[in-house]
C-alpha cells in the first residue's frame, strides 16, 4: 500500500509530457476502435444478411465464416494478419494512407490490426444483428410480402429498421469490448497507449523519470475504466429506453462477453 | 500440411495442455470469485453491493492486458514474487469473474418475486426459500449465459501466452513454430483447430447442460 500510493512513485505522472504521451496513446486506441466499430458494423451486416438468405448455399457459408471467426481468439486473428499478409500489401497500406490520418495509422502492419479487429467484430456484430432480426415477430415479413412487397422492399422498409433498432444497446456493449481489445495490437508493435506505457517506464536516454510500472498501468486502467463506464451507462439507458418502447426483453448472443439482444 | 504437425507435434501438444490448465483453473477461480461478488450484491448491507459494484465495474471494464502488466511486470517491478502461472490465471480469473458475477445476480432477479413470497408464506425459512425454490432455478437461467463465458474465456486464454507471461500456450507454441518454419499459413491453421475444439466442446458441453436441466413444458 506505501509503495502503491507514495508521491514519489506517482511523480512521473506530471514529469515531462509523460501524462500527455500516455493519453494521446490512449486516443489511438479510441480511434482504432471507432474506425474498426464503423467497418465492422457494415461487413457484419452483410454477413448476417447473407447468413438469412433463402438460398442454402449462401447462409450455409455465411453461417460457417459467422461460426469460425466469432470462435478464434482476437489476438489470434490480429498476429496471423501480422504475421502472414504480403509485405506488398502493407505497403499497398502504407502508400495509400494519406498524410493526414493519424500517425499510428501510417505503419502498414495496422491493416494485420484491422482486418483482425473488422474480421472478428464483424463476426460477432452479424450475429447479434441475426438474433435482432429473427426476434421479429414472423407477420412483420409475411405482413409485408402480403403487401406485395419484394424480399428486398420488405427487407428495406419493414424487417431491418425494426430490428437494427434492436440492437442498438448490443452494439454499444460490443464497443466496450472492442475498445478493450484494441490494447491487443500493441502486441504487433503499434505504439498506442500500452507501448506507450512500456516507453515511460523503461529506463533510457530519452526517458526523465523511470515510471514504475505498477502504477503507469492502474493509470492506464483507469482510463478504460472510465470511459467504458461512461459507454456501459449509455448502453443501458438505451436498453431501458427500448424495452419501454417496445416491450421486449433481452436474450443473450452466445460467445460473446457481454452481449444481449432484445427478443419479443 | 500435415508435415507440420507432425514434425512440431511435441509443440503443439504442449500447448494445447497449457491451455486447457489455463481455462480451468482461471474457471474455478472465476466461477468461486464471481459467486462470492454475486453475494455480495445482493448482501441486504448497502455497503457489501456497493463494493460488489465497484468490483464488477472495475474489473469489466478494463482491458485483460492491462490486468497482466499489472498482475506480473507491475507486482514483480514492486518486489512482490509472483510467477507466470499465478498471474495469468488470477487476472484471466479475476477478470471473467465479474461477468460471472453479472451473470448469477441477473439468474436470482430472474425467479419471480411471487414465488419467494408463495415460499415464505407457505413457511419456508429464507435460507431454505433460497435453496430450494430460488437457486435451482436461477440455475438453469444461467447455464447459457455462463456458456457464453466460458467461451469468451477461452478465447481471451490467447493473450496471456502472448503478452510478457512466460506461459507457452497454444498462440505461443505457434509462434515458436512459425519463426522456425516460417509457414505461417499452416502453421495458425493447425493453431486454429486446436481453438476451435476447445471452444466447440465448450459449446456442445453447455448445450448439453442446457438441455439436461431445462424445464419440461
Amino acid at each position: 500500500m506505501n509503495y502503491l500510493f507514495s508521491p514519489d512513485n506517482w511523480e512521473w505522472l506530471w514529469t515531462g509530457n509523460n501524462a500527455r504521451f500516455i493519453l494521446e496513446g490512449f486516443l489511438i486506441n479510441l480511434e482504432i476502435a471507432v474506425v474498426s466499430i464503423i467497418f465492422a458494423l457494415i461487413v457484419g451486416l452483410i454477413l448476417a444478411l447473407l447468413r438469412l438468405s433463402p438460398i442454402k448455399p449462401v447462409s450455409f457459408i455465411a453461417g460457417a465464416w459467422v461460426d469460425v471467426f466469432r470462435n478464434l481468439p482476437l489476438i489470434f486473428l490480429i498476429l496471423y494478419f501480422a504475421l502472414g499478409l504480403p509485405s506488398s500489401w502493407k505497403q499497398a497500406w502504407e502508400d495509400a494512407m494519406p498524410g493526414w490520418a493519424p500517425e499510428a495509422f501510417q505503419s502498414g502492419l495496422v491493416l494485420g490490426a484491422f482486418l483482425g479487429l473488422v474480421l472478428y467484430n464483424s463476426a460477432v456484430l452479424a450475429e447479434i444483428m441475426r438474433a435482432g432480426i429473427l426476434s421479429l415477430p414472423r407477420g412483420q415479413g409475411e405482413a409485408a410480402a402480403a403487401l406485395g412487397m419484394t424480399r428486398a422492399q420488405s427487407l428495406r422498409y419493414v424487417i431491418l429498421p425494426q430490428g437494427l433498432r434492436r440492437m442498438v444497446p448490443a452494439t454499444v456493449s460490443q464497443l466496450i469490448t472492442l475498445n478493450k481489445d484494441t490494447t491487443l495490437v500493441s502486441i504487433i508493435a503499434i505504439t498506442e497507449v500500452m507501448r506507450r506505457g512500456r516507453i515511460v517506464t523503461s529506463s533510457g536516454f530519452f526517458v526523465e523519470v523511470q515510471a514504475p510500472i505498477l502504477q503507469v498501468f492502474i493509470f492506464i486502467g483507469l482510463l478504460f475504466v472510465i470511459v467504458n463506464y461512461a459507454l456501459s451507462r449509455l448502453s443501458r439507458r438505451l436498453e431501458i429506453r427500448e424495452r419501454k418502447i417496445t416491450g421486449t426483453k433481452m436474450k443473450r448472443v452466445s460467445g460473446v462477453e457481454d452481449v444481449a439482444v432484445e427478443t419479443a | 500440411m500435415f508435415d507440420v504437425l507432425t514434425e512440431y507435434w511435441p509443440e503443439f501438444r504442449s500447448g494445447f495442455w497449457v491451455t486447457c490448465r489455463l481455462i480451468v483453473a482461471s474457471f474455478l477461480v472465476a466461477m468461486v470469485v464471481g459467486t462470492l461478488v454475486a453475494a455480495f450484491r445482493i448482501a441486504p448491507n448497502k455497503w457489501l453491493q456497493r463494493l460488489g459494484g465497484l468490483y464488477v465495474e472495475v474489473f469489466r471494464n478494463v482491458p485483460l492486458l492491462v490486468l497482466l502488466f499489472i498482475s506480473y511486470a507491475g507486482l514483480r517491478r514492486a518486489d512482490v514474487d509472483i510467477g507466470p502461472w499465478t498471474a495469468g490465471i488470477a487476472s484471466l480469473g479475476l477478470y471473467t469473474a465479474a461477468y460471472v458475477a453479472e451473470a448469477l445476480r441477473s439468474g436470482v432477479f430472474s425467479v419471480g418475486k411471487g414465488q419467494i413470497e408463495a415460499s415464505l408464506s407457505l413457511g419456508f425459512s429464507y435460507a431454505e426459500t433460497l435453496r430450494r425454490i430460488v437457486l435451482p432455478q436461477a440455475f438453469r437461467t444461467v447455464i447459457p449465459p455462463l456458456g457464453s463465458l466460458t467461451i469468451a474465456m477461452i478465447k481471451n486464454s490467447a493473450i496471456i501466452g502472448v503478452s510478457l507471461l512466460a506461459l507457452p500456450d497454444i498462440l505461443k507454441q505457434a509462434r515458436i513454430v512459425q519463426a522456425r518454419t516460417f509457414e505461417t499459413d499452416v502453421t495458425f491453421f493447425w493453431a486454429a483447430v486446436g481453438y476451435l475444439i476447445l471452444t466447440g466442446a465448450a459449446t456442445l458441453a453447455f448445450r448439453f447442460l442446457e438441455k439436461r436441466f431445462s424445464i419440461a413444458r
